[in-house]
């Protein structure tokens, strides 16, 4: 019955939360009764192919879920379905766009309120996004009719069941997203203008160069957070293109450690101001053997993540090959 | 003829019809699966996609109670007519026989009988 629950864990993605577990249940008491009842006029378990007869009939995951949405009268209940996937899409596209315009922002030495602008202006965008791709789905329907929307689907293509535990939630993904937003606009402006880190102790000390000779790194580390950040948002049980994802900003970073743990000085003192020249060494010593640290758990964990993914390939293709 | 046009009426003939078969069949409490036979039974299909939102849909506007109970060592839902959901249903039958036999006049009048008889 895996097919079931991976049919039944699609729709409940697409039901609206309220009372979600209360339809699921009465989903799958219903397909457990067909089943049943099927089963007991042949005389024999079901099929692959029965089953999935059975499942086609109740209807794409995204068109049953969609008969439960209310006031669907401006889009029509056939496209409702697809407009949600677009606006979310869109909204998404437009988030990365802002974000994108702010790491730019940043990066061209503008200061942090400047650079932040683009994100505390995503809600306008939003709403204008919202409204355009809303009256476009809207005019569709006016002018059209209707749109057609071919309910071709196989249960056999739906995403595995995820076992493991619950997943982040939307909230905390968005929050995520949104944080690491913030931190790469902060970090990028922070290093060209060091008191926004350092604060007071800019005063007194300051990035080596080293720090700015990897700026065009910094950047494209950003972008693969925040990208993986959103990704995350997008596709919450992707759990497997998650991990793969997640190499990216590690191996970035493990390039970046290794730049700093090598480069000479990675604080100097404000010539104006040559308050800690005593204890600049035993700073740069510290940092150091820190960044050395954080570069040694980096390569472990990516080490991990790789072996883990490289055993879910395995175990995939032992799946299969017993399967065949 | 576009089918289309036909499609669309013949759906919204059906509507109203399907919540009144609903409404009578649950005068007798059911749960989803029982309801669906019995309809199909009496010459009413409706996919599941169908039936259960508008159970839903009829339990949001006070016509229908529902409870959990379990048979058959699974849990199922109950569904019954309300109280409210059995005068309105009063009312829709008269206006159900009211509406038939000036429809049966009407078409005896003025021409010939539809080819087919609409499929529920």
């Amino acid at each position: 019955m895996e097919l079931v629950d991976r049919y039944l864990q699609a729709v409940k993605l697409a039901l609206p939360k309220r009372n979600q577990g209360d339809i699921i249940q009465e989903l799958k008491d219903s397909i457990l009764s067909q089943v049943e009842e099927r089963e007991a006029a042949l005389g024999r378990p079901l099929t692959e192919d029965e089953l999935v007869e059975i499942l086609r009939k109740m209807g794409s995951p995204a068109r049953l879920a969609s008969r439960y949405r209310e006031q669907q009268g401006l889009i029509g209940p056939a496209a409702m379905p697809i407009y949600w996937k677009v606006l979310q899409a869109a909204l998404g596209i437009a988030f990365l766009v802002q974000v994108i315009a702010a790491i730019v922002t940043a990066a061209a030495g503008r200061p942090l309120l400047m650079s932040l602008a683009p994100i505390f202006n995503y809600p306008s965008v939003a709403f204008t996004v919202f409204a355009w791709v809303t009256l476009s789905f809207a005019a569709l329907h006016f002018f059209d009719g209707r749109i057609q929307v071919k309910d071709q689907w196989d249960p056999r293509h739906l995403p595995p069941v995820v076992k493991t535990k619950r997943g982040k939630s939307r909230i905390e993904s968005l929050a995520a997203l949104v944080i690491s937003a913030i931190a790469t606009v902060w970090w990028l402006a922070g290093l060209r203008n060091p008191w926004l880190i350092m604060g007071p102790g800019a005063a007194f000390l300051t990035f080596a160069p080293g720090w700015l000779k990897l700026y065009p790194l910094w950047i494209v580390m950003g972008v693969a957070e925040v990208a993986r950040r959103a990704f995350e948002f997008a596709r919450p049980t992707a759990t497997r293109q998650r991990l793969l994802f997640s190499l990216v900003p590690r191996c970035l970073n493990l390039i970046a450690l290794f730049f700093l743990v090598r480069a000479g000085e990675l604080f100097v003192i404000n010539p104006n101001n040559p308050a800690l020249q005593q204890a600049i060494v035993a700073i740069n010593y510290g940092t150091r053997l820190g960044l050395t640290i954080a570069a040694m758990s980096t390569l472990a964990k990516l080490l991990y993540d790789m072996w883990k993914l490289m055993a879910q390939r395995f175990e995939q293709a032992h799946q299969a090959a017993v399967g065949s | 003829m576009n089918p289309e046009v036909l499609e669309n009426l013949r759906l919204e003939l059906r509507r109203g019809c399907l919540i009144v078969a609903v409404l009578a069949e649950l005068r007798t409490e059911q749960y989803g699966y029982t309801l669906r036979k019995s309809l199909t039974e009496h010459g009413i299909a409706i996919d599941e996609g169908t039936l259960y939102p508008l159970l839903r849909r009829l339990e949001t506007q006070g016509l229908l109670a529902s409870e959990w109970r379990e048979q058959d060592k699974r849990n199922k839902r109950f569904y019954r007519l309300s109280s409210d959901g059995e005068v309105i249903l009063a009312q829709l039958m008269i206006d159900w026989e009211s509406m038939n036999s000036a429809l049966d006049g009407i078409l005896k009048d003025t021409g010939p009988k539809p080819p087919n008889p609409v499929e529920a």
